[in-house]
């Protein structure tokens, strides 16, 4: 992947994000900026604020300060569902499905919204529901679910599904939406190895066809710096370190806020933590 | 006024009772107990028929009532209903509970007779001693009520904080799963609990018995009034419980000071205490925001991962080839077929009384599809859709009879002007836990009810206000066609929003908030228009029901009548037509087959007892009757196929 970070103007930028929760600040005057057709890794160890930060960039949190703009419009106190419209979508931390649909319902479902987001009035007054679905929606739903191999579950409702299979199944719906930025959290956690490099290549081909900007947060730095054109790295709700892998790898303060001061070793290195859990 | 301060404060101490054990069972099991007025009622019966009927000695009585019966009668329902109830969604604890709400009093109407008893004993020997205190009277049976309160509440306080009791309860409180690693049986914990529950229920009952009498209503109300101080107290804190509800109870007497007495107005006021500070401190809590304590009833992570079972995945397993055929004969199609002919064949085999009855159960099932959309589709259970059908009803019925305008037209401008008041409602309970959500519209049903129905221009004469038929249906018979084909316009219209985007959105909101508003889905607005349209359809079905019976009074449209009428549904199913339709007949028709072929008082009451046990048949089966037959059906025809399917 060629450098887009300073090749255009960011499809998504955070501007000095600052979160208080009580007297604790979660999130210390953030600044985040997120080229089009990059992967933006986004690490830290626990409790470094990396879901809130997901949280305020989605709409779902509002900041105490500081600004979130898409494609230079600030949507600070835009909903999700504004933002949603704009291009962003997310993944969650732990999956979040809609059980008493099937796979395929989360992928169809998207797919609509995307399309036609004002149909509830002319749901009532036709018999839309009754009909088969158009042929391009049934190609486009068909291909994303077969991207991601989740045909022969296509019809399980999504409760019960094993955690990687809860991954893909948001992923799957988050790509419906043709998003021009999408926000992962922790896509890989609970995904085994062949599971993990499928969607290394999922994701790769996402944004070298459809050139959508990722934002990830993962536990495991390895998949982030193998995938990832920038890092960021939080630590006690403070950006400690941004930049290429290699120079954020051999960042000193990245090796102190991991392993403590006078450790060695770096994330993703031998003997670093490229494999342990880290949330926030 | 002290005399009316006393029994003020023995009524809110009644209040207070009933709330500690509502407080009790929602703590430790997460069940706001819609049987607690029950439970009071068969106690109260029993105390009743051993003391007045059998003539037992009264300390006998009250021992045998309250340290025997209401505690067994708490565990028995524990066992049977109750700890299968835990890890079940709100609407389903919501409908078991109520089903034992239907259930109980005639159980004890069979066992013992007598449904109303307007006074009864209460614990203090006859004749009922009293003293003059500083100007007021004050009677044994007050300073009894006085004392048991200060008993359980001292006393349930102390065994919580300072004994291990006390402390594994509110471990268990907590966490159900957690407790059991640590080695504690939440089951023999649970017994006690609802054994205590019981002894509450049973005392609020016998206690309440001198004031209110014995009857099925004085209990609701009793219970309805409890609720409010368990709303205020955020469904939690049992000393916030206990002091509202005592206030309540000074306030509802001490007003009586200043208004006039023997009014119909007094009496309207004096019973809306209880809602209106139910409606003040839910409003308040909206406003501010924040956690309402419903949170904490869902536990820790372990009892969440617990919870989180396969049973949705029923389509799951299947070979690729049997899959696509298993689809196409899904549960909901099965059953939508062969039972939804021959129910709509119903009224052609049908005549006379029985054919009414069909007609009646048919606009009642239009009526049942609103439950459908507001809470098989959109998740809100919302108990007061009686309240829209009695409005809808009300409205048409002025309109075609005072008005003379046709009354296909005036159904379906009374159904219309029912969707304000829905969307009014949506909007005002949108941020809130299902549990609050069916509180909220509980309190607007009581409070239309008593202070909007009861209004004298609603009931000029014996039959309310009334009403025409088409005259295109104006015999039973074609009154029956028009409410199928009423209630199956309408019906296409809930399958065909539910299949649509907007049906698959709605569904994605009732799973995860958060990811449906990133989806981009605008929640706000998908559900009032819901809540609009199932207004607007419980008001069309309202009018339908009053046009067949030529007429609308809405006192009779109470809203725990509509409770009973979605426990009825889900107990058939509640996002199926045939489950609506057949809910509506049988609604109608088995107490008619009952009384018509049955003698004696007893077998009157075997259709609400088989009501009840229909819907406490949820615990066990969430998805209700119709869904399980068609399960079972579905398996008797794929069986054999998907075992071959599975060896390959």
């Amino acid at each position: 992947m060629n450098d887009p970070q300073n090749a255009a103007p960011p499809v998504l930028e955070a501007r000095g994000i600052t979160v208080r929760f009580g007297g604790l600040k979660a999130l210390d005057g953030v600044d985040l900026r997120v080229p089009p057709g990059s992967v933006t890794g986004l690490i830290g160890p626990n409790g470094a604020g990396k879901s809130t930060l997901f949280n305020v960039l989605s709409g779902l949190r509002r900041p105490d300060a500081g600004t979130v703009l898409i494609d230079g419009t600030d949507v600070t106190r835009a909903s999700p569902q504004r933002r949603a419209a704009r291009g962003m979508a997310r993944t969650f931390q732990q999956p979040e499905l809609f059980q008493g649909l099937t796979v395929r319902d989360h992928v169809t479902l998207a797919y609509r919204v995307a399309r036609t987001p004002k149909r509830i009035w002319t749901d009532m007054v036709t018999a839309g529901g009754l009909r088969r679905a158009p042929a391009a929606e049934t190609e486009r739903v068909d291909e994303i679910i077969g991207g991601l191999n989740l045909t022969e579950i296509q019809h399980q409702a999504v409760l019960g599904l094993p955690l990687g299979q809860a991954r893909l199944v948001e992923i799957a719906r988050s790509f419906a939406r043709e998003p021009r930025v999408l926000l992962l959290d922790e896509a890989s956690s609970g995904l085994d190895a062949a599971e993990t490099r499928q969607i290394a290549t999922v994701l790769r081909r996402m944004v070298a066809r459809r050139g959508v900007s990722l934002v990830m947060v993962e536990h495991d730095v390895e998949f982030v710096f193998g995938l990832a054109d920038s890092v960021y790295v939080l630590d006690f709700g403070t950006l400690i370190a941004q930049g290429a892998p290699d120079q954020v790898r051999d960042d000193p303060r990245v090796r102190a806020a991991y392993l403590g001061q006078g450790s060695s070793s770096a994330p993703g290195t031998a003997g670093g933590p490229a494999n342990e859990q880290v949330t926030s | 006024m002290l005399t009316y301060v006393f029994m003020g404060l023995a009524f809110g101490a009644i209040y207070a009772l009933a709330a500690a054990g509502l407080v009790v069972t929602y703590q430790s099991a997460g069940i706001l107990n819609f049987a607690f007025g029950s439970m009071a009622y068969f106690v109260a019966m029993f105390f009743y028929w051993e003391n007045q009927t059998q003539g037992w000695n009264l300390a006998l009585s009250a021992v045998l009532a309250l340290a025997v019966v209401a505690p067994l009668l708490g565990i028995l329902l524990y066992l049977l209903v109750f700890r299968f109830l835990r890890a079940r969604p709100t609407l389903v604890k919501v409908i078991a509970s109520v089903g034992v709400s239907v259930a109980l009093p005639a159980v004890a109407l069979m066992l013992f007779g007598n449904p109303t008893i307007s006074q009864a004993p209460g614990l203090a020997p006859a004749p009922v001693a009293h003293w003059n205190v500083l100007g007021g009277t004050l009677t044994l049976d007050q300073v009894i009520t006085y004392a048991f309160l200060i008993v359980v509440v001292g006393g349930g306080t102390a065994v919580m904080r300072f004994t291990d009791v006390g402390l594994k309860i509110r471990a268990l409180v907590n966490s159900e799963a957690l407790t059991s690693l640590s080695g504690v049986n939440p089951g023999r914990l649970s017994l006690g609990v609802w054994a205590v529950s019981g002894l509450l229920a049973g005392a609020a009952g016998v206690m309440a018995g001198p004031t209110t009498g014995v009857s099925v209503s004085a209990m609701l109300m009793l219970m309805a009034s409890a609720f409010a101080a368990v709303v205020a107290a955020r469904l939690s804190n049992l000393a916030g419980a206990v002091a509202v509800a005592l206030l309540m109870g000074v306030v509802s007497d001490a007003i009586q000071y200043w208004l006039p007495a023997n009014s119909l107005a007094t009496a309207d006021i004096v019973q809306c205490v209880p809602i209106a500070v139910m409606l003040v401190f839910l409003l308040y809590y909206l406003i501010r925001g924040g956690p309402l304590g419903q949170e904490s009833r869902q536990g820790g992570a372990l009892d969440a991962a617990i919870r989180a079972d396969s049973g949705g995945g029923t389509r799951a397993g299947f070979p690729d080839a049997v899959g696509r055929l298993a689809r196409w004969y899904a549960p909901e199609r099965i059953v939508s077929v062969l039972p939804l002919l021959f129910l709509l064949c119903l009224p052609e085999l049908f005549s006379g009384w029985w054919l009414g009855l069909v007609a009646r159960g048919v606009a009642l099932a239009v009526i049942f599809l609103s439950f459908s959309l507001v809470t098989g589709d959109g998740g809100m259970i919302w108990l007061c859709q009686i309240t829209f059908a009695a409005g809808g009803g009300l409205i048409a019925a002025e309109l075609s009879f005072n008005q003379g305008m046709n009354p296909l037209a005036a159904a379906v401008i009374g159904g219309a002007v029912m969707i304000p008041a829905g969307v009014l409602i949506g909007a005002l309970t949108i941020r809130l836990g299902d549990l609050y959500v069916a509180l909220v519209t509980l309190t607007f049903g009581l409070l239309v009810d008593q202070v909007i129905f009861t209004q004298q221009q609603f009931h000029p004469g014996m039959g309310g206000v009334a009403m025409n038929r088409p005259v295109f249906a104006a015999t039973d018979q074609d009154f029956a066609n028009f409410a199928l084909v009423v209630f199956l316009i309408v019906g296409l219209f809930v399958v065909n929003l539910r299949r649509s985007s907007s049906g698959l959105a709605v569904a994605a909101v009732r799973w995860s908030e958060p990811a449906a508003r990133t989806l981009g889905l605008n929640i706000v607005r998908l559900k009032l228009v819901l809540a609009g349209i199932a207004a607007f359809v419980a008001g069309l079905g309202g009018a339908m029901l009053s046009m067949y019976d030529l007429g609308n009074d809405p006192v009779t449209y109470a809203t725990f009548n509509g409770v009973i009428w979605l426990a009825v549904l889900v107990t058939n199913g509640l996002r199926s037509l045939t489950a609506a339709l057949l809910a509506g007949v049988l609604f109608m028709v088995l107490p008619a087959v009952f009384s018509t072929y049955t003698t004696g008082q007893a077998w009157l009451q075997v259709p609400s007892v088989l009501f009840g046990l229909g819907a406490l048949g949820l615990a066990v089966n969430p998805g209700g009757v119709v869904s399980m037959q068609a399960r079972l059906l579905r398996d008797l025809i794929f069986g054999r196929r998907l075992k071959t399917g599975a060896g390959q």
